[in-house]
């Protein structure tokens, strides 16, 4: 019962927070001359694939609404679906660390190594082929055995900066910010060097194409949108259930809440960091799988975007839950998809979704800072010594 | 008690305080009067409302209603901050000191108030004069202003921290619990300093729960009972029983030392016929050897030297010591919390030096911690996960390889009956934040009991507990030793342990100083032993 009131006003919060984004920026965008009416419905059309008229490619499919013609672009909305998918990996690890107490900022490098293991264990019987070959690997075996790799290059990733701190004291927002410059870095050289595009007319920072037994084929024609959301998705129900029914997700919930206690009553405080903060980062590094199995087929310089940090303001508007968690990878999937659309539609620039996400999490800030701080006015303190 | 609000002869006077927190009335229709110049107790159980309605005077927090008189004039609306009391000459002296432990007592002592001359150039020798002519005044001078307040004794803080409000003028000082962790002697010294101020005419409204402080002490007794007056006494008209009464009400035909073994023939009788009844005998083999252990901290000082013990079965060997003397660590290191950098531990014989808490718990060693809030309990978890802690690798609590919430609530449901641990009707899942400090400390207490221990480490297992609580982990304490556990009892309070131990070890400065027998241990000799009085003359004492 108490669960189920907090997911309440969490999620009451969280829709809060974006109504008063999306007012905030409105008004920004009205003072600098634009219509924030037309821009947010060209927002919507972009996000979902719904918009008026008659259809304007055959992938789409009309509909009336009473005496309104619509009309359902799959396509559009199957790209929404695809920019959802690598939010939902990094929002769910940012998000298991932040449940330990754990802020890692390393999503992005933990993501970078993971791609840039998919790359290379997905080139696995290409023979250096310049053009895409069919690979020697089955189907069956080659698409877990790239994702096993990435998701292991992923938590070692991850597990550095939890042995740093578990075993140093290093801070992991040091640590995790410190090895997203090696892991950005150390995969450019790779690209650039021992593992680079085979093809001489590739001038471009990338590795060569991996096998077609690797690759996740787009479910709608054409789009990013492949088995990797159902992936993801599967990882959101293991994430919840970790945290509700493992020893480890207890462990994890306990030391995030009290690491003196969990300590003193037996919990190895230090390795359940590790083992946190590994898992953190094969979840990332599972995100920069998907990203080359389905949508590049290749590593190339840049494929770790800015998901890696983008996945903090899933992890806080998803209020650290799993399914607030995959709730908010749509929302943010679909900003990010329908500000694309935006822009060309009203000239309104497609990085006022990153303005828009930025106001909402100082909204989302606001409650979950206090959330963080010990609450010190809480009246059973004030009436203890009483 | 017809005085107009407006006599001036009355420092202190509050009308109908009422103050609500979500779900608690803390304070309910308090009265307060407090004459100008004395020494008034305000006295009851935990929650009871008087650190509320001390809080309140002190401008830390706002009554929903009601009215405060100082010195005859009305100040309800104009109390809204402690910068507010202090411009009204009021001073507090909080349970936790608010000093900057990196800062100098001269720093601490002028913050806030700092006197500068042309351009705000600090003028610290001003400050540092009138603070010496002040610790004169109370004869604590010489006192070392250069020195950082994180080196001070916990006495020696209080000492700054009343020297701070004094320093602010204040007129009404406040103090909350100011004994509770000083040794006796030093308590005796603190209350002669402020003997000193209420000569001097300042007036003294202190909360405790020791009735031998308020009989000795005060001269006007405040009693408050679960957030309403409870009587109003002339302390010179009453005694400790009349008190007692007060605070405790409806509870109150219990016996004046409800404490007493003697009194409570239930803990000797209603294990008959159990296989370990047999009379308590301090068995040869000890339980628990420690020997020669040594802790040091992070910068290699040393936090405990060369301590040696031993724990029978059916055995509480007590620890006394003020604050600070290395207790805490010691504790730690026997449960696995602290490394030793030397010695070694014994359990039954077998050396657990290098195992780990998990180990150190399966082996039958339970730890009731001095911080139930950081060390016992996880506030946000629920009842039932904080009953899970610790015993989550035990399907029995609902853990093992996965965790079974129904298991687990119903394990916590049935240990709260159990132990009497009032969660409200809400059951189990209510956060464990929402208890009082007495059902909080009945979680710790009760967990540690049943898991099936033979070696009990309980450090200030009643610190901040009701009357009522304190029974509770008395007659917990008392049938785990009839049960034949050994148990380390680790406590400030010297009655405590008087009261609970077969033998009395004393720690002073890192080391165990003494171990008496209970026959041998009379609270001067053992208060001199924590104090360092007994050491050679040469050894400094702080």
């Amino acid at each position: 019962m108490r669960l189920r009131f907090s997911l309440q006003t969490n999620l009451m919060r969280s829709l809060l927070s974006i109504i008063l984004g999306l007012l905030v920026v409105g008004i920004v965008l009205k003072l600098s001359g634009f219509r924030p009416f037309e821009a947010y419905q060209a927002l919507f059309e972009g996000a979902t694939g719904i918009s008026s008229g008659k259809p304007v490619s055959i992938s789409d499919r009309g509909f009336h609404i009473g005496t309104w013609d619509g009309h359902f672009s799959t396509y559009t909305f199957a790209q929404t679906l695809a920019s959802i998918t690598p939010l939902l990996f990094t929002g769910l690890a940012i998000a298991l660390a932040l449940r330990a107490g754990l802020f890692n900022i390393g999503a992005q490098g933990q993501m970078a190594v993971g791609a840039t293991m998919a790359g290379l264990v997905g080139a696995i019987g290409t023979g250096g082929a310049i053009n895409p070959v069919v690979g020697t690997l089955p189907r069956m075996i080659h698409i877990p055995l790239v994702l096993l790799a990435s998701a292991i290059a992923g938590a070692l990733w991850g597990g550095i900066a939890g042995y740093l701190k578990a075993k140093r004291g290093v801070h992991e927002v040091l640590s995790t910010i410190m090895l997203n410059y090696v892991a950005i870095n150390l995969t450019n050289y790779l690209v650039t060097h021992s593992l680079k595009d085979p093809n001489p007319a590739n001038m471009a920072v990338q590795t060569g194409l991996i096998a077609k037994s690797a690759w996740l084929h787009p479910l709608v024609i054409n789009s990013n949108f492949t088995i990797g959301l159902a992936l993801a998705l599967l990882c959101a129900v293991g994430v919840a259930f970790l945290l509700a029914f493992t020893v480890l997700g207890y462990e994890i919930r306990a030391v995030g809440l009290g690491a003196g206690s969990a300590r003193a009553n037996g919990i190895a405080v230090p390795r359940v960091i590790i083992k946190t903060m590994a898992i953190s980062g094969a979840l990332a590094g599972l995100a920069g799988a998907i990203e080359v199995m389905g949508i590049h087929h290749r590593f190339l310089q840049g494929t770790a975007g800015d998901y890696g940090f983008d996945g903090i303001a899933v992890a806080l508007l998803g209020g650290l839950n799993a399914g607030g968690i995959t709730l908010s990878a749509v929302f943010f999937g679909a900003l990010s998809n329908g500000a694309n659309f935006m822009q060309l539609q009203t000239n309104v620039p497609k990085t006022i979704a990153v303005v828009i996400q930025a106001i909402i999490i100082l909204f989302v800030g606001v409650r979950f800072q206090r959330k963080l701080q010990a609450p010190s006015k809480a009246p059973q303190d004030e009436l203890e010594s009483a | 008690m017809n005085v107009p609000a407006n006599d001036p002869n009355l420092a202190i006077r509050m009308e109908n305080i009422t103050r609500h927190f979500p779900g608690v009335i803390a304070n309910q229709n308090v009265h307060l009067q407090v004459t100008q110049g004395t020494f008034h107790a305000l006295i009851g159980e935990n929650g009871a409302g008087k650190s509320t309605l001390l809080n309140i005077l002190y401008g830390r927090l706002r009554p929903d209603k009601g009215r405060i008189f100082l010195k005859g004039n009305e100040v309800t609306d104009s109390l809204k901050t402690p910068a507010d009391a202090i411009r009204h000459r009021v001073g507090m002296v909080s349970q936790h000191y608010a000093l900057i432990p990196a800062l100098t007592v001269l720093e601490n002592v002028m913050l806030g108030m700092e006197p500068t001359g042309a351009l705000g150039i600090l003028q610290r020798g001003k400050a540092s004069e009138r603070i010496q002519v002040l610790a004169t005044q109370l004869q604590i001078a010489p006192l070392d202003l250069h020195i950082r307040a994180e080196k001070l004794s916990v006495a020696a803080q209080q000492k700054v921290e009343i020297l701070k409000a004094l320093y602010r003028n204040a007129e009404i000082l406040l103090l909350d619990e100011p004994t509770a962790t000083l040794a006796p002697q030093e308590a005796e010294t603190l209350f002669g300093l402020l003997q000193t101020l209420v000569k001097r005419g300042t007036t003294i409204l202190f909360v405790t729960h020791k009735l031998g402080e308020v009989m000795a002490y005060s001269q006007a007794v405040t009693v408050l009972r679960a957030g309403k007056n409870a009587g109003d006494f002339a302390t010179a008209q009453t005694d400790a029983h009349e008190l007692l009464h007060s605070m405790i009400g409806s509870r109150g035909n219990l016996p004046l030392q409800p404490l007493n073994p003697n009194v409570e023939p239930e803990s000797i009788h209603a294990f008959a016929g159990e296989s370990w009844a047999t009379p308590v005998s301090i068995s040869k083999s000890p339980l628990l050897q420690v020997e020669g252990v040594t802790v040091r901290n992070a910068r290699q000082s040393l936090l405990v030297r060369d301590a040696c013990l031993d724990v029978a079965r059916g055995e509480i060997l007590g620890i006394a010591g003020v604050d600070g003397s290395g207790q805490k660590e010691l504790a730690e290191a026997i449960v696995g919390l602290q490394k030793l950098s030397a010695g070694r531990l014994f359990l039954e014989g077998v050396d657990f030096t290098q195992t780990s808490v998990a180990q150190r718990k399966a082996q039958g060693i339970s730890y009731i911690p001095e911080d139930r809030h950081h060390a016992g309990l996880i506030l946000d978890f629920s009842v039932a996960e904080n009953y899970l802690l610790g015993q989550h690798h035990e399907a029995s609590w609902g853990g093992g390889a996965f965790i079974h919430p129904t298991l687990m609530e119903a394990r916590a449901t049935a240990m709260v009956r159990q132990y009497d641990v009032r969660i409200s009707d809400l059951g189990p899942s209510i956060p464990a934040r929402n208890l009082s400090g007495g059902n909080q400390q009945k979680i710790v207490v009760s967990r540690a009991m049943e898991s099936h221990p033979r070696l009990l480490v309980a450090c200030q297992p009643t610190r901040g507990l009701d009357v009522e609580a304190a029974r509770f982990v008395y007659k917990t304490l008392r049938d785990a030793r009839q049960q034949g556990l050994g148990i380390l009892l680790f406590s400030l309070d010297l009655d405590e342990i008087l009261e609970l131990a077969d033998r009395v070890a004393v720690m002073y400065n890192g080391q165990v100083v003494a171990v008496l027998p209970r026959s041998e241990a009379t609270p001067e000799r053992v208060g001199a032993w924590m104090t360092g009085a007994a050491l050679a003359p040469t050894e400094e004492i702080p």
